[in-house]
């Protein structure tokens, strides 16, 4: 979940008020935060968002807005400064040319200007960090969503992007003092080594120049020291967006300068011009209002909600949200609001209805439904054989379902045969998923010299291994799995246990002796064999197992599949 | 003081005894008792300590006796006779025997023949005839041979004090005894300390209320079957046990009481209503993901949030009509009245396998094949891609369910979590919360007040996107709803750590209790 700072007197010079806490709490849920922390040392408030469609929510300026908006419905925000399909605004004169190389690479670029303020430390600060929550969250870590800020006043325009030879074109990157051919600063840069991946491949890198070929970054790598690198004191600013998808980076660039108008900032549009037809055309003013209408009806809201409400009271309740609409008949059309883009279907319009209109004004019910309670037939059966075995005197265990190949395989004197590996593990003590529950049960005795002899130990828990015949290639099973380890532990034991407990279960079985098994001593384990059909083993484990695990007194154990048993 | 707050009816058998027996100014000492009461030495120790310990005793001197006891080999002597005895008895009226047949004879071993005849040798006693037999020189039985044996017979009935040996016996007995090592020698040399006690004041009370109360140290201790059954019990007493006694530790078999927890939760919901179901560990991206209407390109879904299946990589095939349906509500909607994610559904993506990350797939594989109305739950083992550490688990289990039903809607949804809340967790502090899912929309978080922790998330829940329900074949609305019963767990079993509900340690499994 995405978190931000902010101090406190930007978040309530936003808001409008100061407030405290347990206000704050109170109010959050609105806009599904959380009051992470509050510094009082510092005056910083600490907030995490949980709506990961709502990126205009993560930033001191969207939260505050749509808290505001819900007090004051009727003071509901505007922006002057969008186009639209029917709408140009004037761009005076500035033009960001989009070449037709970059296409391959990252295809789409676009920005605008944000002015007459100027950028003081708490500024700087927020826009780094709106500019880190947009691209690593919602541009998921720059791969769709790069942003650059840059210094207007020393843009010539129009700016260019386009692809560049990765060996020809160079530049001095923001934070170094070294001019670097761009596959260099893949190479060298902090920055390039960490989302170099994005473009490393490409015949060409993309790259954004002014009109007099001042480099203004690479994106979506790093900034030029030069043009990129904003200072306090600045109050002229480009904000650039960059990613493979269209949609996406108008929205961040709505956002953005949304967020920069209720910071102050007078924002002025640039037209982006590309050399083919995007779905919005070959000239699009940014920013630019691409969002589709949406709507629902009445009886959606009374479906999904289960309360009669009124066309009136949805509007109200809408509005609460920032969002404008108009009713025909029993249908609400709405107009997304400029920094959102996350109506899909009429239930998100319904969800906004409903906070709007106050979840705590909806009165729980009890569902009406009668239906019939059950257990699975694995679980019923598994307490049968859970008791049995409790009975007998064994302490139930539950253990962790991944391991290492040392402990399923290696220590067990076994192949890695029918087990199921991670292929990116995070640990090789978590890479294995568990083929059997023997391994488990003597990783206890290993580590339980300590505990009152005997152990008496079992579990009945989930074994997975390979089985070509599964869609999957693989098969889940219910499993138990017994341990007795004792000085006088031996083979006739376990042999008495596996009869009792199969005498219980109702289960006629016979034993058979089991191929080579290294887990065992050889001609001291059986196959337990039902209706011709091999359900389990036991025996007493080898010395060598022993010694693997640092076991110390004799152990026998059993393993039955519960599965084939139902 | 003492003997007001002493319970005689509580006394050991050997204690009644021993005091019954003791008298005002009187020693007692072990050697005493032993005789007396036929008590065992250890027997006799254990008393004296006892009466002590409780003041019915008083020490008044003690000494160290030096103590002579027959060992095996004395024993056997003492019976038969030394080697050079029995050698003497047999060469007795002229006999003339060659060694070996003495050694046959007497059964004894080649060096105990050979010392003993030594002996009688050098005492001039025995003679070797130059046809290599041995002859008696004098019929009349030496001293020393005769010392020898009074000797040992005199230890037969015990052990000797060294103070009633006469110096002639004290002289012998050094040659005959070892300390150490004594197996080899008729006597064993042992020092004891000896104690004298004399009964103290509170001993006479103690003694007076024991015979007031006619206990004799004759009561039943350990009841037999042939006491039953000879009826012996009829005439006699039984000793009472002290309840203040140390008690031996058991170990019984146990259920898990995490395992308790969760069958607890189990039956909870089932008598909700609610039918349980389970699947299998290992899924694929359009069961764990896709089918949730999760974007492909979803931050959640990258290769640092699932465990991938190294081999198969893939699953065979998804069921149709669920791929095409799915598919298409990513694309652009399809017949779910939503314009979808706007991007290419990648196909063979779909098909990778993990292992599952979340329970609310196995609400998505139950939507498939659902009763209408129906309400059911999973309590299932997932993974997620974290560093193990006291919150966080490889593996852990998360508590699932869907309700189905023409009905359901948001207020039955919030008396579905009330219930939760209230059945459940105990709550009686509840809020709701606005929450998000990708897969719920609207989405509601329960939270609950904790007497101990204050308020926490008790659980997430919403109305399954129609993205979700319809492409799976669904019309009606479903309540989708998942538990944290994980931190309910601990609370209950004394927890903080997560990775302790796992643990391999079997004795903190033995004694670990839940509430």
């Amino acid at each position: 979940m995405p978190k931000f700072e902010t101090s406190e007197k930007t978040f309530f010079d936003l808001l409008g008020r100061k407030c405290s806490d347990e206000e704050l709490e109170r109010i959050f849920p609105r806009a599904k935060a959380e009051l992470d922390d509050h510094d009082t040392e510092n005056h910083v408030l600490k907030i995490e968002l949980n709506d990961t469609n709502r990126p205009d929510l993560w930033s001191a300026m969207g939260l505050t807005r749509l808290l505001r908006t819900y007090e004051n419905p009727e003071k509901l925000p505007t922006f002057d400064f969008f186009s639209s399909s029917e709408f140009t605004a004037d761009n005076k004169g500035r033009e960001l040319h989009v070449g037709e190389s970059v296409k391959e690479v990252r295809q789409y670029s676009c920005g605008f200007v944000a002015t007459g303020k100027v950028v003081d430390d708490e500024i700087l600060r927020t826009l780094i960090q709106s500019q880190e929550k947009l691209c690593w969250n919602f541009g998921r870590k720059r791969r769709s969503i790069a942003m650059g800020i840059y210094r207007n006043d020393l843009i010539n325009y129009p700016i260019h992007y386009d692809g560049a030879d990765p060996d020809k074109t160079h530049f001095v990157p923001l934070h170094m003092e070294e001019d670097l051919s761009l596959r260099e600063i893949l190479e060298k840069h902090p920055k390039g080594q960490e989302f170099g991946y994005i473009i490393k491949d490409a015949p060409v890198y993309p790259y954004l120049y002014d009109d007099k070929g001042n480099t203004l970054s690479m994106p979506p790598v790093i900034n030029s020291a030069y043009v990129g690198a904003v200072e306090v004191g600045d109050s002229n600013l480009f904000v650039e967006m960059s990613g493979p998808g269209l949609r996406d980076i108008l929205l961040c660039a709505s956002i953005m300068a949304c967020d920069m108008a209720d910071m102050g900032f007078t924002i002025e549009p640039v037209k982006v011009v590309y050399p083919y037809e995007t779905e919005f055309g070959k000239e699009i003013t940014v920013p630019y209002y691409f969002q589709e209408p949406a709507s629902c009806t009445l009886e959606e809201i009374k479906h999904v909600l289960g309360e009669d409400i009124s066309a009136d009271e949805a509007q109200e309740a809408l509005l609460r949200m920032g969002v404008y609409s108009v009713v025909e008949g029993s249908k609400i059309f709405i107009t997304c609001p400029e920094y959102r883009n996350d109506f899909l279907h009429p239930v998100d319009v319904v969800e906004d209805v409903m906070i709007g209109y106050g979840l705590e004004n909806f009165e729980p019910e009890i569902p009406k439904d009668f239906t019939i309670g059950r257990l699975s037939p694995a679980e019923e059966f598994g307490r049968k054989v859970k008791d049995i075995m409790v009975g007998l005197g064994f302490q139930e265990m539950m253990y962790n379902y991944l391991g290492s190949k040392r402990e399923y395989a290696d220590n067990m004197n076994i192949s890695t045969d029918g087990m199921i590996f991670i292929a990116n593990p995070m640990s090789e003590n978590f890479e294995v998923v568990r083929p059997s529950v023997l391994p488990s049960l003597l990783e206890s005795e290993g580590s339980s010299q300590h505990a009152v002899y005997p152990h008496r130990i079992f579990e009945v828990g989930k074994t997975a291994h390979l089985e070509a015949s599964d869609n999957s290639g693989t098969v889940t099973r219910n499993t138990l799995g017994f341990m007795l380890a004792d000085n006088q532990a031996g083979f006739n034991d376990v042999n008495s246990l596996v009869n009792t407990l199969m005498y219980f279960l109702k289960k006629e079985y016979t034993l058979r002796t089991p191929g080579e098994d290294g887990r065992f001593i050889p001609g001291r384990c059986a196959e337990i064999v039902v209706e011709g059909k091999k359900v389990g083993i036991f025996g007493e484990i080898h010395p060598q197992v022993l010694e693997n695990w640092g076991c110390a007194v004799p152990t026998v154990v059993c393993e039955i599949d519960l599965d084939s048993l139902l | 003081m003492v003997a007001f707050m002493i319970d005689v009816r509580n006394l050991h058998p050997l204690e009644v005894r021993l005091l019954r027996f003791a008298e005002k100014d009187v020693d007692l000492t072990s050697e005493k008792i032993v005789e007396a009461l036929g008590y065992k030495i250890g027997q006799c120790n254990q008393a004296f300590s006892w009466l002590s310990a409780k003041g019915f005793l008083a020490e008044t001197s003690r000494r160290t006796a030096v103590l002579y006891e027959l060992t095996e080999l004395g024993k056997t002597q003492a019976e038969q006779g030394t080697p050079a005895m029995r050698i003497f008895n047999l060469l007795k009226g002229g006999k003339q025997m060659e060694i070996t047949a003495i050694r046959e004879a007497l059964g004894l071993e080649q060096s105990d023949i050979g010392s003993a005849y030594g002996s009688l040798s050098k005492a001039g006693i025995c003679g070797m005839t130059e046809d290599k037999k041995a002859f008696l020189k004098t019929e009349e039985l030496p001293e020393f041979l005769k010392a020898t044996d009074e000797l040992l017979k005199k230890g037969i009935n015990g052990a000797l004090e060294e103070s009633s040996l006469t110096d002639g016996e004290k002289a012998l007995m050094a040659q005959i005894s070892k300390k150490r090592g004594a197996s080899g020698s008729p006597y064993k040399v042992s020092e004891r300390e000896e104690v004298v006690y004399r009964i103290t004041e509170e001993g006479l009370e103690a003694k007076k209320a024991v015979l007031e109360a006619n206990i004799t140290g004759e009561e039943i201790g350990v009841l037999t079957p042939q006491i039953i059954s000879s009826g012996s019990w009829k005439n006699a007493s039984f000793r009472p046990y002290g309840l203040d006694a140390p008690v031996s530790r058991l170990i019984p078999g146990r259920h898990n009481p995490y395992g308790n927890y969760i069958q607890w939760v189990k039956d909870k919901l089932t008598s909700l209503g609610f039918e349980e179901f389970d699947g299998p560990l290992v899924e694929n991206e359009f069961w764990n993901g896709d089918a949730l209407f999760m974007p492909q390109f979803h931050s959640a879904r990258d290769i640092h949030d699932v465990y991938y299946v190294k081999d198969p990589v893939h699953c065979k095939e998804i069921e149709e009509p669920w791929l095409t349906n799915v598919a298409r509500a990513h694309e652009n909607g399809g017949d779910t009245g939503s314009r979808g994610w706007n991007y290419k559904f990648d196909h063979e993506f779909t098909r990778r396998q993990v292992l599952r990350s979340q329970g609310t797939v196995l609400s998505a594989h139950q939507l498939t094949k659902c009763k209408k109305p129906g309400k059911y739950f999973g309590v299932v083992r997932c993974f997620r891609y974290d560093e193990v550490d006291a919150t966080h688990g490889a593996d852990f289990y998360q508590t699932e369910g869907i309700v189905i039903g023409k009905e359901a809607n948001l207020k039955e949804l919030l008396g579905l979590l009330k219930m939760f809340a209230t059945e459940i967790a105990g709550a009686t502090d509840y809020k709701y919360v606005p929450g998000y899912f990708p897969f719920t929309e609207p989405s509601i978080e329960i939270h609950i007040k904790h007497p101990k922790l204050g308020w926490f998330e008790l659980g997430g829940s919403g109305i399954f996107r129609p993205e979700v329900t319809k492409a799976l074949g669904v019309d009606e609305p479903v309540l989708a709803w998942g538990l944290g019963i994980d931190r309910m767990a601990l609370m209950n079993l004394g927890l903080s750590d997560i990775r302790d509900l796992f643990t391999p340690e079997i004795e903190s499994v033995r004694t670990r209790r839940g509430n």
